[in-house]
């Protein structure tokens, strides 16, 4: 069980190289790595697919700034986010806003793996915990 | 009120308008203690990472799509899905002399229910150990209080001594008993206020122990008033294994504390078996591949990166190490054994024969050797005790013969005689460490054949009073042995009157 997995990690991180265009995911490529694994139906496909989907959802978070915020946000401060993460990641970040009044005020920014905390909601819970 | 409102303002005031930044991951799978993390891009080896609920885990296996984490604490609230960061620090635990007298876990939080731990000072439960350079010769002697060995196999402060032998052999006794002479010696130089003086803290590390069996060993030292110089960290056999881990480096940390104070400590690991499999059912867990006997590849390092923190560091302290080792079938060639014997400056070996005929403690002293060796011994104790290892490797020798009824000429005869009186000599019951000074006195008797004229079986009630003799009418001779740790004349006339004077009064 423990070498199926291993062996579908391998060969479902192999397509996922394949599916990159200049460091990107392709729309295109991921298209054919499907039509492929369809076709010619390897060992295990549903442990390869469900590897290659986690590496193509990790890879494609870090192409995004998910800005989470309560109350508004205009277009230019989500601009200025995707500015700012492109220069810092050193690849294009396009920023997606997401309203959550759980944050009470101020932003959170996540990018991959990174979160930015700038809100009231952390603070407090900061505040809490060092009480 | 307002006194009230003006410290919540100070706390906000504190709190950084920045944006923080943190590293996340997920909860892909968990299990037996270990959890399989996906994201956390930035976590390093050996980093600790913080699960919800409060529980803390070391991210121990870094590979290309998951990071291995154990966790240390209570795993039963955390899922699949559950949000994990990284917090850019190694663990830590709390040290100083503020964790004296109590009992904590392997994370350094109090167990003992006497309230929290007031200390500002957190050290690395992983640091690599001193180099050559700053390292100092041992030659201070860490006095065990048990007879046999502070004569012929001596400890020295910065030592590492493996005590090893099969279950119920006596070695937890050994080191309690180290442990009490410690804070024995320690409230007698205290109290006579040398500036010289320097006590030594103890730290008892219980790994994989019975819970009842850690009670009685706290016990057993705050009833022989060790307790107030000695730190308990507890691992026990119900902790997940993880705790068991983590628990001696967190000792040793505590121990390091106190080596680069200044000060002298002595640390007990009880024991690195139960350790090594701790470490074995994480490793397995986490996939990594399998050695001998089913134990990872760098389980050498587990211990020797332990045992290498203890040292004797110039212009600062010491830190000696008693790791405990127990074998099966008095194996000491299997694998950890051998291994912790290799780290080790010497072993003392407890057989389960020597126990069952009541040689207790079951010090085999020919397979037993200190490496330090007399460097760390005091010189009076050199003068009594220098001869009795070769006098005992003779008569375990001649007693092979005496066996088969073999007929003995006188000779033979007298130096077997000797060896069972110095074979009784050393009988000592447990949890009564004997000073030094004590030590010398008696031995000094049996070297000048005092105990000649006694029956062998009495032996034993005749030490027993010539103790109490010492101890009760010749205290000032005892303080002058202590202070002068060197047999000169005038000690030698003392001596030789004070037992004429006992070997009169005695009856057999």
């Amino acid at each position: 069980m423990a070498t199926h997995q291993k062996q579908a990690q391998q060969f479902a991180r192999r397509l996922f190289k394949l599916s990159l265009a200049g460091g990107l995911v392709s729309p295109e490529l991921v298209a054919g790595v499907l039509e492929y694994v369809e076709k010619h139906q390897p060992a295990n496909p549903a442990m390869v697919l469900k590897a290659y989907h986690r590496l193509i959802a990790t890879e494609l978070a870090k192409g995004r700034a998910l800005v989470e915020h309560a109350g508004s946000l205009g277009d230019p401060v989500l601009r200025s986010i995707a500015t700012v993460m492109t220069q810092k990641y050193h690849r294009p970040i396009a920023a997606v806003a997401r309203p959550n009044p759980a944050l009470i005020a101020g932003l959170r920014v996540r990018v991959g793996d990174d979160i930015y905390e700038a809100s009231v909601a952390s603070q407090l819970a900061t505040l809490a915990a060092s009480v | 009120m307002s006194t009230v409102l003006e410290q919540i303002e100070q706390q906000i005031a504190k709190l950084s308008n920045k944006a923080v930044k943190k590293n996340t991951g997920n909860i892909r799978a968990i299990a037996d203690g270990v959890a399989k993390l996906d994201g956390l891009s930035d976590v390093m080896y050996n980093e600790m990472v913080q699960f919800p609920g409060g529980a803390v885990g070391i991210a121990l296996n870094l590979e290309e799509d998951e990071v291995g984490c154990v966790i240390l604490g209570d795993v039963s609230q955390l899922k699949e899905g559950d949000e994990v960061q990284t917090t850019g620090r190694l663990l830590s635990v709390p040290v100083g002399k503020a964790l004296l007298g109590r009992v904590v876990d392997a994370l350094g939080r109090p167990v003992d229910g006497k309230g929290p731990i007031d200390s500002q000072v957190f050290y690395p439960v992983e640091k690599i150990a001193p180099g050559i350079i700053v390292r100092k010769s041992v030659s201070q002697p860490l006095f065990t209080g048990i007879m046999a060995i502070d004569s012929m196999i001596p400890i020295g402060r910065g030592q590492r001594e493996l005590i090893i032998g099969d279950r119920t052999t006596g070695k937890t006794t050994v080191v309690i008993d180290t442990i009490i002479n410690q804070a024995k010696i320690n409230r007698v130089g205290l109290a006579s206020g040398d500036p010289k003086f320097r006590p030594v803290y103890s730290i008892y590390v219980a790994v994989g122990q019975k819970n009842s069996n850690i009670v009685r060993t706290i016990a057993a030292l705050e009833a022989a008033g060790a307790l107030e110089y000695t730190t308990v960290v507890a691992a026990p056999a119900a902790d997940n294994p993880a705790n068991q881990y983590i628990a001696p480096y967190a000792g040793a940390a505590m121990g390091e504390w106190f080596m680069e104070n200044g000060m002298d400590a002595l640390i007990v690991y009880d024991d690195l078996s139960k350790h090594a499999v701790a470490y074995r059912q994480i490793s397995l867990v986490l996939k990594r591949p399998s050695g001998r006997e089913a134990y990872p590849g760098d389980v050498f390092y587990l211990h020797s990166r332990l045992l290498e923190r203890a040292a004797r560091l110039d212009g600062k302290g010491s830190l000696t190490a008693l790791p405990i080792v127990e074998t099966l079938a008095g194996d000491v060639s299997a694998y950890i054994p051998t291994n912790i014997i290799s780290i080790t400056d010497g072993q003392i070996f407890l057989e389960t024969d020597l126990f069952n005929q009541g040689i207790r403690p079951a010090v085999n002293v020919g397979l037993s050797v200190s490496r330090v060796g007399s460097a760390a011994q005091l010189k009076a104790t050199k003068q009594v005790g220098g001869k009795l290892k070769g006098e005992l490797a003779q008569f375990r020798e001649l007693a092979a013969f005496a066996q088969f009824g073999a007929d003995l000429d006188a000779k033979t005869k007298a130096q077997l005689d000797r060896g069972s009186r110095i074979v009784e000599l050393f009988k000592q019951p447990q949890l009564n460490p004997l000073p030094i000074e004590l030590q010398v006195a008696v031995l000094w008797a049996m070297q000048k054949n005092y105990f000649d004229p006694i029956d062998v079986k009495k032996i034993v009630d005749a030490a027993d009073k010539l103790k109490t003799f010492f101890t009760t009418r010749k205290d000032a001779l005892l303080v002058k042995i202590r202070t002068r740790a060197a047999l000169d004349a005038e000690i030698e006339a003392e001596l030789k009157a004070a037992c004429d004077e006992w070997k009169a009064t005695y009856a057999a």
